[in-house]
Order: structure tokens, then sequence, then C-alpha cells
């Protein structure tokens, strides 16, 4: 939801962007180079990361880490509050809040890094080559991007899964439709300022064919903006599947995602046992503001004309 | 003992008696305003969660029609707004002044209040009567057609109804049926006017009730303003009702925790929270009753899986009731069968009984007899067994699917949760599209004919599971002609036992009603079946 | 710039015409429809009744004569009948914009009110430690689902203060403080992320705006800090935060779906909400068009005052 505009003062006017990372890609000590150098100057954009990688962490081991099975009900024990048994507590039916949250993290942050991908991957596709080819083809795309953009972003989201149902590979598609357009855009508008630099110009020349200098010569380009992109959509998306879910249309029980840990029945026992509201809560919250964080840096790292301005 | 003990307990009865006299002076002008003559005027500020789907209770079968719409008509007879038990001993006449059984419990014949009139001044009359129930009962030449009628069944056996003169009304039945004076007293069987055309009475009211309708915004409140016309001199109390929409459960209790309503919403069903709103403000009076409300599971009897009885019964094992209690309802609910419980059910099983249903008793000897038929169906660890359930996309449905799902997955059944929108449910239902699915059913009266012939009775639209057994329909039948009362409870325990050992419709437990409104709303007394008590026409504010 | 207008309110123009085919495509894939929805509670749906119902509504047409039933109506005023409430969609939809719009416009208010003074501040302090706690805080703004928002106000309220506002709803001229305090905490629920985002683009743009020549001029000169900020360089912060609220709108309104919910407000977004799930074609379809419509127009607003505003884009 927050990057809708972040990305906005960014594109337009970017000059020529020439990549980097790109190139240099391959070379792992020079990445790691870099991170460290990101730390050190981002110190804020650092801890984003971290909070991210964190909650990743926590995602791939569930297994490990969770003390509970998440679905297991415990009748005798409903609404307990934090314990050395029941770390965070309990919900209502019994669950273990610790292992729910745990848990959760893998549904939240898959849904949100899938529905991520799959619309700035596909909003990027549409945008490179909408940019790159210019003219009607380019005219049709962007008033299909109008259309897209044109509905709230939740609205869409509630009729896209009205119409396909809840279940994790629709949830994923519905939030993914909004940040095509988005991705189309701002791809699209560094294509455009990339498409006139010579180094294309003189691969044209040379008879490189259009794919091709479209996806090995403009593409890695776009890498920067794409990732700034990227990270600002996902704590969108994870702000997204929490509303869908706490509006019943979310991913489907027995998945506990965060966004379902704080539904409405959650919302009920808030006064007598704010544990089970709080942690969701907080969790949701620290994932987007690690997002947050991250696209900031990032931003302020990746964007040229920021760049320019700092050394 | 000392001797100065006998004075001591002298002067502590002296001081019980100045205590008590005390006590009394305190008491006496409280008690003497708590009975004190109601107070006419005021608007009670009521609520609801949904906007009602159309205002025509006969089309409609969801509380948020009845609970508004209530006060605007009147029935033939009535369970006691100020009792809160519903029996035969409980009825009250509202346009019948007196009733009474003829011809072997076959003639059903009304007389009628005089000179009683229609929201439009009309004259109402014998012919309403007829014209209500000809409709409902879709009698052949009947004048009019609802779009949707769903208690049709209730009055299967009136053959007839007739009306030798404009006071009288006489309704003909094919065989006894008892029950059928009970479902005239549900605040389902209005009597309709026949000069308004069914059509209009979705979106208007006009009846012969306490209240008339001023005003509907739609989605946002219903406003219904006294009768002053109103057959009973000197009531309605209030001089109106206003019965505000509000979709949010929590914004509900916020609202009444506030002061912005009088009283909470009836079958809210939710014991923690309104605990809650009660120890915030503890003058706030908090009602709790059982209600005729019960939650359960279906199992698809089309599918060749639930043909296995061995299966069935293993999921019934499964499930345990406490457990559902507990988790499912937070405490507020008691295990039962088919029919509400004793003791608050006057039809359903005792204690005694019930234990010996499945998944009443030990949970853990439960689960290893669920298991062991499981293997004997051929189930077991290598090969479990795999199951959907269905369910409607709500919080408190999909809480109490997962707590199911556990269940099953403790005898080792695998099953997967398919989450349907509300407004496609029933359409699912109804097309028998599921395996097994968690529902819940809220009835009208307390009655064994209300119940099961809509839920049990082969080819019943809303027998979901299509459990379909001659013998049982015939039990049906034999105990719906049955007059004599204990005889007639006897049949029907044994038909609950018998539909509960079957799976016919697996009931997890009844839920529990916890009703809140403020100390100065008086003479609302909340009954077991949320749709027979809200006429409103006694109630009033000491404000 | 004539031309200019005419090629934007053509292409507006067609983008609606696809939403419309979006939206009424989508309507249909869903599952059920608002005959299913009238048979919900009686608890079954009989067939017979259904395939009256559904020809009476003209649910059993072709799929094409329906949309292109719809576009003709749309395009004659006509905004066909509520399947739900049996009347017009027009006379249905009418009550409840006005609500929506205060609401939204409320909630850019808050948005405005809090967002421009943090950036300024922070922007002015840029590295100290009230920059970073404004910034901060902005992120964890952003970081609430608003949904959560809503929830936390209502409940600390009742909780606290054992007081609500109102949950129905005051017209403005009835009582206009009464309104005013019906309105304030939903808008603050739903604005106080584009306040997050208003202070992030308004501190980015005024450090850009602080380096520049003439500010620095300014300062030489001795004019007082506040004079400076206000006077030269907050104008040129207002251009980004105009963009960036045209932007917004179309994010807000889908906010207000669940904001309205929470404070029982029957406006338009709680409505279409109601409506998509009663699968009320009529209600749903003009209704997004509706937003639709503000949504493309508040985007062209912005395009022209953008150009009015800046020299650069008006000349170019």
């Amino acid at each position: 939801m927050a990057g809708s505009t972040r990305g906005c003062d960014m594109p337009e006017r970017s000059g020529a962007f020439v990549c980097a990372s790109a190139r240099r890609a391959g070379d792992r000590a020079s990445v790691l180079r870099r991170i460290l150098r990101f730390c050190r100057a981002k110190p804020l954009g650092a801890a984003g990361g971290a909070i991210i990688l964190t909650m990743l962490f926590m995602a791939l081991g569930a297994e490990e880490l969770a003390t509970h099975d998440p679905v297991r009900t415990e009748p005798a024990r409903t609404l307990d509050p934090p314990s050395a048994q029941h770390w965070l507590g309990t919900d209502y039916l019994g669950r273990d809040i610790y292992s729910r949250l745990v848990y959760g993290a893998r549904v939240s942050l898959a849904v949100g890094l899938a529905s991520t991908l799959l619309g700035s991957v596909l909003g990027g596709v549409i945008g490179l080559l909408s940019g790159y080819a210019g003219g009607s083809a380019d005219l049709v795309a962007q008033r299909f991007m109008d259309i897209l953009q044109g509905l709230p972003l939740l609205v869409l989201a509630l009729v896209m899964s009205a119409a396909l149902g809840p279940s994790v590979p629709n949830v994923v598609v519905a939030i993914s439709v909004p940040i095509i357009p988005r991705a189309a855009r701002i791809i699209r508008s560094s294509v455009l300022a990339i498409r006139e630099s010579p180094y294309i110009e003189a691969a044209r020349s040379l008879g490189v064919r259009h794919l091709r200098i479209a996806f090995r010569h403009i593409l890695p380009n776009t890498i920067g903006p794409f990732m700034v992109l990227t990270t600002a959509q996902l704590g969108s998306a994870i702000l997204v599947e929490a509303a869908l879910s706490f509006l019943g249309l979310g991913v489907p029980e027995p998945f506990p995602s965060w966004g379902r840990m704080l539904s409405i029945s959650a919302a009920e026992y808030a006064h007598k046992a704010p544990w089970i509201v709080l942690f969701p809560g907080a969790a949701i919250s620290l994932a987007v503001f690690g997002t947050n964080l991250l696209g900031d840096a990032l931003r302020d790292v990746l964007d040229p004309r920021l760049r320019q301005r700092m050394s | 003992m000392r001797p100065t003990g006998e004075r001591a307990n002298a002067a502590r009865i002296w001081l019980a008696v100045w205590g008590a006299l005390l006590g009394l002076l305190i008491w006496a002008p409280a008690a003497w305003a708590g009975s004190a003559s109601p107070k006419p005027g005021g608007i009670l500020s009521a609520t609801q969660s949904d906007p009602p789907p159309s205002l025509s209770i006969h089309e409609e079968g969801t509380v948020a029609t009845v609970w508004p719409m209530m006060p605007c008509y009147n029935n033939l007879v009535l369970f006691d707004p100020l009792k809160r038990a519903e029996n035969e001993q409980t009825l009250i006449g509202e346009l019948a002044e007196s009733w009474r059984w003829d011809d072997g419990g076959k003639a059903l014949t009304f007389r009628l209040r005089k000179g009683v009139k229609w929201h439009d001044g009309q004259l109402f009359s014998a012919q309403d009567v007829k014209y209500t129930f000809d409709v409902v009962r879709e009698a052949p030449g009947a004048p009019a057609k609802l779009r949707v009628n769903p208690r049709k069944l209730w009055y299967e056996n009136i053959a007839a109804i007739e009306t030798p003169d404009p006071g009288t009304v006489v309704f003909r039945l094919s065989r006894p049926q008892p029950s059928l004076l009970l479902m005239l007293a549900a605040g389902y069987s209005p009597i309709y006017p026949a000069h308004v055309p069914l059509a209009e009475l979705r979106t208007k009211c006009v009846g012969t009730g306490p209240f008339k309708l001023k005003e509907y915004r739609l989605g946002e409140y219903i406003d219904l303003v006294k009768n002053p016309d109103y057959m009973i001199k000197g009531r309605p109390y209030l001089d109106g009702i206003r019965y505000v929409i509000i979709k949010e459960r929590s914004t509900r209790y916020a609202a009444l925790q506030a002061g912005r309503l009088d009283i909470s919403y009836p079958l809210e069903l939710a014991k923690t929270i309104a605990q809650g709103v009660k120890q915030a403000v503890p003058q706030i009076v908090l009602i709790e009753s059982s209600t005729n409300l019960n939650d359960n599971l279906l199992l698809n009897f089309k599918r060749p899986i639930f043909a296995d009885a061995r299966v069935r019964r293993a999921i019934n094992l499964a499930i345990d009731r406490k457990g559902y209690v507990q988790a499912g309802r937070q405490g507020g609910a008691t295990v039962g069968g088919v029919m509400l419980p004793k003791p608050s059910g006057a039809w359903g099983l005792g204690e005694k009984d019930l234990v010996k249903l499945p998944g009443v008793g030990d949970a853990t000897k439960n689960r290893a007899e669920a298991k062991q038929l499981l293997a004997a169906a051929g189930y077991g660890p290598g090969k479990p067994l795999k199951l959907a359930v269905s369910t409607r996309a709500s919080s408190f449905f999909v809480d109490l699917a997962s707590f199911i799902i556990d269940q099953l997955k403790q005898v080792g059944i695998e099953a997967s949760l398919e989450q349907v929108e509300m407004g496609v449910w029933h359409a699912k239902l109804t097309r028998r599209d599921y395996e097994m699915a968690v529902n819940n059913t809220g009835m009208g009266p307390d009655d064994p004919d209300a119940n099961l012939y809509e839920n049990y009775k082969c080819g019943s639209p809303r027998n979901y599971s299509d459990y379909c057994n001659p013998e049982v329909d015939r039990l049906i039948d034999v105990q719906s002609q049955t007059v004599d009362l204990a005889k007639r409870q006897k049949l029907v325990q044994e038909l609950d036992v018998r539909l509960q050992l079957e799976g016919a419709r697996i009931i997890l437990g009844w839920a529990q009603e916890y009703f809140l409104m403020w100390p100065y709303v008086k003479n609302l007394v909340p009954h077991q079946s949320a749709y027979n008590y809200g006429r409103m026409q006694e109630v009033w504010l000491d404000k | 710039m004539r031309t200019y207008l005419l090629t934007r309110l053509l292409i507006g123009l067609l983008t609606l015409v696809g939403m419309s085919l979006v939206i009424f495509v989508l309507m249909r894939i869903a599952p059920g429809d608002i005959v299913d929805m009238i048979f919900a509670s009686a608890g079954y749906v009989d067939p017979a009744a259904k395939a009256e119902i559904t020809k009476e509504i003209g649910l059993d047409q072709p799929i094409a004569v329906q949309y292109g039933r719809w576009l003709r109506d749309l395009v004659q005023g006509d905004l066909g009948k509520s399947y739900r409430y049996d009347l017009p969609a027009w006379q249905v939809i009418r009550p409840r914009i006005p609500i929506s719009l205060e609401l939204a416009l409320l909630s850019m208010a808050v948005a405005v009110a809090l967002g421009v003074p943090a950036g300024v501040l922070s922007a002015v302090r840029q590295d100290r430690s009230i920059d970073y706690l404004i910034r901060i805080l902005s992120l964890a703004g952003l970081s609430m689902p608003s949904f959560w928002l809503g929830m936390v106000i209502i409940l600390s309220l009742v909780w606290l203060l054992g007081w609500i506002p109102s949950l129905t709803y005051v017209s403005p001229l009835e009582d206009w403080k009464a309104n005013l305090l019906q309105f304030l905490f939903p808008a603050l629920a739903v604005g106080l992320r584009s306040s997050a985002l208003i202070m992030r683009i308004t501190r980015s743009a005024l450090l850009e705006v602080l380096r520049e020549d003439y500010i620095r001029t300014a300062y030489a000169k001795g004019q007082r800090e506040w004079v400076v900020i206000w006077r030269h360089a907050l104008r040129n912060a207002f251009l980004p935060v105009l963009t960036l609220l045209g932007i917004e709108f179309a994010f807000l309104i889908g906010g207000l779906v669940v904001t309205e919910t929470v404070f029982n407000l029957p406006g338009v977004a709680r409505f279409l909400v109601e409506a998509i799930l009663w699968r009320d074609y009529p209600v749903v379809q003009n209704l997004v068009m509706f937003i639709a419509i503000i949504v493309i127009g508040m985007n062209l607003a912005v395009d022209l005052l953008y150009g009015w505003l800046d020299p650069r884009v008006r000349h170019a």
C-alpha cells in the first residue's frame, strides 16, 4: 500500500542511469563490501533489513522454532496469559500464539513476497516492452494500466477475491493485480530515459535484435528502481493481506496469517486477553516498518539523483 | 461463656433489628420505584447487525427482519412477552380473544377481537387471517404467492381455513397436530393484511401492531413510532423504537457501553464480550438464558464415504462436545441433542441420556474408539481419511471449523477448510455441494414439529445432510399426532437419541444468550427463542 | 492547452469503458447471484422461484446483452434498479456520497495538517534527534493497518471516556459540531497514513529547496528562518504534496471501506462492500464507475493545477 507514492517522485525525470551493480554482480567480495558500506551509511536501512531477515528466518525455520502445533486447539487452556509453556499466551481456541506467529510469518511473508514479485515482474515486463516499443503499443498498454490503477487497491482486491474465492493462490493474484500498473509505470519511465542513451543507440546500430536489447541491455539498468519498488510494495502487500483477512477474504484457515490472527473475533477478546491482538499487531507493524526502513535506504542509495547529491 | 456474652448477644440482635429496619427504609422506596406503574414515553435505542434483507417477515428467516418488524404486526396468539418460558401455558391471545380445539384435535377455532384496525385505517377481519395462512401454506387457489416461503412446512397439515363470520376463524387439519398452536404463536407467524400486495410489504409495513414504521433509512436505521389506535388501550408505553444497524460487533458493544444503545441485539451469543461490558459498567443488566439455536456439523449423506456408518460414528465420536463448549463458545453453550436439552428445553434429553451420546463422555476413550472404527473402515496412519469442511466466511464459523478440523486431526482424519461467502452459502447447501459443513440452526418455538419436519424429514429442502430414513419419518408423524404429552415426550426423546447416533446432523451443542440492557429498560424479557419476544408492547423506560 | 485537455478527456473516457468491462466481468465470475441472496435467509433455494426472479430482473439474458444494456442506460444517465432494495440505484447511492466525500476530504485535511508541519520541522532540523523521531514516527504510521487503528481508537474511547461518537449519521446542516466530532476520529484513522507520506515528501522537497541559492541569499539577507521557509521554501514543496494527494485519493477510498464499517458511517465504501456481497450488480457497477470518475477527475485536476502552478510544466 505504502509504495505507490514512494516511487512517484523518482522516475519520470531520472536521467541516464547506469547501474553498476549489474555489471559487477558476479564479484562476491565486492557485493559483501557494498553491503557493509550500505550498513555503515544507512544504519536505519540496515536495521530494516535485519528485521526482514529475522522474519524470513522465522518463516523458513517455523518447524524448528515453533513450540506447539499452530493449529492444535486446547479447550481447557483458552485465553491463557503468556507463561513458560505458552510464551505469548493462547488465543480463544487455546492455540499457542507464539507458534502461530512463527508460522504466520511464513504465510504473511510468502503471500507478500509472491504477490509483490508477481505484480512487479508482470508490471515490469509490460513497462519494459511498452516503454521500449513506444507508439501505439505503448499507448494501449498504458491505458490498460490506467484501468487497473483507477480502482482503489482494496476495492479491487475485494472484488477479485470475491470473484476467485479465498485460497492462497487467489489471494496472491488479488493482491498482485493492483501492483502491476505501479510497477509498469516506474519501469517504463526509467526505460524511456535509458532508451535514448548512447550505448543503446550503439547496440541498435550494430543490429542487435530488439528483444535482446530490451532484456539484455535495458533490463539490468532498471534493477535499481525495481528493487526500490519491490521493497516498498512488499510492506503494502502485507498490509493488504491483513486487511483482506480482517474482512474474511484473505488466506483461509488453517494457515495462520497475521491478519487472520487480528480478526474480528480477536478484537472482541482484546480487553480480556490483550496479548492475542498485541503480538500479531506488533508483528505486522514490525514487518512493514522493516520494509519501509529498507525501502527508504535503498532509494537513497539507488536513486541516481539522490546519489549524485550525496557524493 | 463469659458473663458479658449475653449482653453482647442482645446488642447484636438489636443491631440486626435496627439494621433490618434501616435496610427496609432504604429498600422500600427502591422496591416501590421498581414496581412503579409503567411510565409512558421515550424512544428505545435498539440495534441489529445487518440490514433486514426485506421487511416481510413471512418471506424471511432471519432475526434481522423479525426483530425490528415484530412490533409492527400481531399474531393470533403469542408467547407471553413477560414470561421467559414458552409453552402452551404461557400463550396469550393477540388478535384472537379465545381459541379451542374441536373434532378430536382436528379443528382449531379462534374468536377474533373486534374493531381492530390496520395501520392504514382499514378494518381487520377473519378474512385477513384466512388470506395470510392460505398464502403461507400455498393453498390451491391462494390469492397471492410469496416470493420466498421458508415456513410452508409448518402449515402442511391445514386442510382448509373457514371463516363462518368476520369474528371467527376455523383451521381444519388433515390430522391432529397439537404443535400448530405453538407455531402460530411464533414471531414468524404474523397476520398480513389481505388488501396490501405482498411485494409492498417488503419495503413497508402495514400491520395491526403496537408500532408503525416511520422511516427506514436503507442500511442505517429503522424508526418505529407508537400506533395511537392500537387495539389495547394504554399500550404501547414507548413513543418509538430506533433500530440502529451496526455491522461491527465490537462497535455495537462499544455503543451499548457508552450508553448510545439501551439494549443489545438478540442472538449475539457472545459470552466473553458481554461479560466484559458488565464488568466495565456494573449497573448494566446481564441476562443469561438458553437459546433455541444449535451449532452443528453436517455430513453429506449423498457422498459415498458417509454411507459407511462407521465413518459417521467415528466423526461423531471425534468431536469432544465439552471442548466445543469451551473453545467454540467460550463456555457459553450446553451439550445437547436434536432438541434443546433439559432443563431449559421441554423436549430434549436430560444429563442422564446425554452422556450416552457419541462425543459427550470421556474424550480419550471416544478418540480411541473413533480410531478403531476408522481402522475397521480401512483408514489409518498410512492411509488417512481426507475430507473437506465447508463453512461461512465469517470469524465465528471459521474459528469453529478450525476447532472441528483439529478435533478430526486428533483421530487421524485430515480435513481441509473451504470458506464460503455468506450469500452463496445456502445456495451451496441447497445444491448439497459440500462434503462436511459447519453450520448453525436457529429455531422458532421449542417444538418437535417445527424442528423435525424441517431438518430431518426425507426431501425437506432444509434437511441439508439429506439424511433419509422412512422409519424415522413415520415416527416423526406419530409423535406429531400424539396428544398425550408424556407419551409424546418419550417418543421425541427416542427419536433424538436415534438421530444423534446415526449422525443425521451432528449437534455440537446449544448456544447461550447473554443479553444486555440498561437497568432503566423495563418489561423486556428475553426468551429462549429470539424470534418470539420482540413485540415491545409492554416495554417502558424508567428514566 | 485545449488539445491537451481534449486528449486527456478522451483517454479518460476510454479508461472508463475499459474499467466498466473489468468490473462487469469480475462480478459475473463471482459465484452466486442476487437470487441466491434473496433465498439466503430462508435457508434454501427454490429452483422454480429462482428461475422466475432471474427472468424478472433480466439476469437470464446473454452476458453481452446485459453489458450492452448497462452501458446504454449508463450513457442515458439511468443507473438501473438496485436488486437488493428494489429502488433506483441512484436513489440508494446518492445519500451516501456526501458522507464518504466529507470523510475523504477531512482525512486529507488531517493528513496535511499533521504531515506538512512535521515535514517542515524534520527538514529544517535535518539529522537532529527531532528529525529522526519524526521520521521513525511517520514510518510507524505507515506500518499500521488502518482497520486496526480505527478499532483501537473506538475501543480506547469507550474504555477511557465511556463515550463514542454518534452511530447514526448527523448531517452538518443539522448540527455541525456533532458532525465534526463524528467525523474527526475516523478521519484520523484514515488520514494518519497519508500524513506520514506527506511528511516524507514535504521533507525531501524542502531539503532540495533549502540548498538552492536563492534560499541561501534570503538567509544571507538576514531574513528570519520561518519567514524564509514560509515565503520561499514551502511554496516549492507544495507541488509534490499536491501530486501525492491526487494519487493518495484512490488509495484513501480503499481505506474508507474498513473505517466506515468500524465507525458505522453509512458511506459509499461500506455500501460498496455490502453490494459486492449481495451481488447487487447495478449498485456495484455504477458505484465503481462513480469512484473511477472521481479518481480520474481528481488526477486530471491535479495535473492541470500542477501545470498552472509550475511554469516549467506549463510551457512544456
